[in-house]
């Protein structure tokens, strides 16, 4: 029997009617932030699109991000992505097929040369000619490089592929960088988090074989329709923040009342992402919703903001009575101390691409 | 399909806030202005439920405003769908539930008919096809029917 040749006709085959596009569809234009009405054409989009090839490789990293995107949810609705893509090799689910596996990585690169997606999570090691992780006796900078080579686009999915995360923290051991530091000749997508929202990238796929183009990307190569808007522009706990009502502990009165986690750390203000909209676990809950600020999980070198517990007016050296202003004169003094952060976070990024130039220079 | 049946977005020990935000008259009043725009021009409006923020108070105040029409549907495809026609009639409601029951996506429609209950031609043919399979096996047993699918007629 014939490979069909859409994805309509793959679905028709195993009796799914169109109704799961429009469906599909819905919710992707949804999540998305697209305009009702763009779920029609994404619904033709799909139906006519052919199964995106997909190789997904695993670096220095947890397997927090592929987690994720197995438990997207719901296995019917939300996990219609893995009838839309055909996922040719991903390193860590394939990993008890050893030599086998690696062929089928070639196979599925021959095949669909230049038309491929690379998903990437992990860091890649730069340090000692990147010795420090390898898979089948290659290094992740050289597999990087070879599988990117004749691919469409690449995906850096959670923040260690997206900026480093973790293995990047300082003293930064193993030279780790992030995928854009390396893959310059690519159209590369950055979705971070620790774990990203499985939404986010499910959702970047599906509007890239809907659309046969890359979503509008931020500054930091990010969907802008997940991570357009910061966690505190839509949190739920906002308006005592405005009002100047906060936790000063996760104990105290104002903790037990639900007010504003800023005090305690909470790195909303700067962190752009969409758990506060889509949620965890079914959209069950998020962080701030469980009485825990938010890490920042999703900016750059989140890890090393210098504490997860201390206001982000204390990294920027606000003094207290601004704070205290903060409290009394509510969002424009709130606005003020987020918008120091933000100046702060600036000049912190500005110091850690002096250490990457200087691990760089060792390498070199 | 009753109205105590359906899935709600409420979350048990949830702590957001659940009382009424107002938000309810604004969205009756935007669904008047599509619905006279679709009996002016026919234009078609679908209105994301997810996308604002509404509080379980407004969710539940807009359903009990808009009320329940003549017809329900439930729709079994990647997982199941509750669709209705309001009491309102041209406004349908348009749930898509994921396989733990949350909503994974929601929306007022002002149409005639939300068209993922309509047939798409494409499957219309597929369904020719399969009739015609079905007709044409050697097998073929009226009273008895097998359901073939394109992959016997392929």
């Amino acid at each position: 029997m014939n490979e069909p040749a859409t994805l309509g006709e793959a679905l028709s085959r195993r009796g799914i009617s169109r109704r799961a596009f429009l469906k599909y569809s819905a919710y992707l234009a949804s999540v998305m932030a697209l305009p009702a009405s763009a779920s029609q054409a994404i619904a033709q989009g799909l139906a006519k699109a052919r199964r995106q090839s997909v190789i997904w490789l695993s670096f220095q990293e947890c397997t927090g991000c592929t987690e994720s995107i197995t438990r997207s949810s719901s296995p019917t609705l939300e996990d219609l992505i893995f009838d839309l893509i055909s996922l040719d090799y991903h390193h860590t689910l394939m990993s008890v097929s050893g030599d086998a596996a690696e062929h089928a990585r070639e196979a599925a690169m021959k095949e669909n040369k230049g038309k491929y997606i690379v998903v990437v999570d992990g860091s890649v090691p730069l340090k000692d000619d990147g010795i420090y992780s390898t898979i089948a006796g290659i290094t992740n900078l050289q597999m990087l490089k070879d599988t990117v080579k004749d691919a469409a686009a690449v995906v850096a999915v959670g923040s260690c592929a997206a900026f480093g995360g973790i293995p990047h923290a300082r003293p930064n051991p193993t030279g780790a960088a992030s995928i854009t530091d390396i893959v310059k000749d690519k159209p590369v997508i950055n979705i971070p988090g620790c774990p990203p929202i499985p939404e986010a990238m499910t959702g970047t796929l599906a509007y890239i074989l809907s659309f046969g183009k890359l979503p509008e990307l931020d500054h930091l190569a990010r969907p802008k329709a997940f991570f357009g808007e910061t966690i505190h522009d839509r949190c739920y706990r906002r308006p005592f923040y405005d009002k100047g009502l906060f936790a000063e502990s996760f104990d105290d009165e104002g903790a037990r009342k639900g007010y504003c986690l800023y005090k305690v750390g909470c790195k909303g203000p700067i962190a752009y992402n969409a758990c506060a909209t889509l949620k965890w676990n079914h959209g069950t809950s998020f962080p701030i919703q469980s009485g825990h600020g938010c890490l920042g999980c999703s900016e750059p070198h989140f890890w090393d903001q210098g504490g997860f517990y201390k206001p982000l007016a204390a990294h920027a050296g606000v003094s207290a009575p601004l704070i205290g202003a903060a409290a009394v004169a509510g969002a424009a003094a709130g606005g003020a101390a987020a918008w120091i952060a933000r100046r702060h976070q600036q000049r912190y990024l500005a110091e850690t691409e002096a250490i990457d130039r200087s691990v760089g220079k060792d390498k070199g | 399909m009753t109205q105590q049946t359906r899935h709600t977005h409420t979350v048990p020990g949830c702590a957001e806030p659940d009382g009424p935000t107002g938000m309810m008259h604004a969205l009756l009043r935007e669904i008047a202005d599509a619905l006279e725009r679709f009996v002016a021009t026919g234009e078609v409006t679908a209105i994301d439920m997810r996308g604002l923020p509404l509080s379980d108070a407004d969710r539940v105040g807009i359903e009990q405003q808009l009320g329940q029409g003549e017809v329900s549907a439930l729709l079994t495809v990647a997982g199941q769908s509750e669709i209705w026609e309001t009491a309102i009639s041209g406004v349908w409601w348009v749930r898509h539930l994921g396989a733990s029951g949350g909503v994974a996506a929601e929306e007022i429609v002002i149409t005639r008919l939300p068209e993922i209950l309509a047939t798409h031609p494409d499957d219309a043919r597929d369904g020719l096809v399969r009739l015609r399979a079905m007709l044409a096996a050697p097998s073929a047993d009226t009273t008895s029917p097998h359901i073939a699918t394109t992959e016997d007629a392929a």
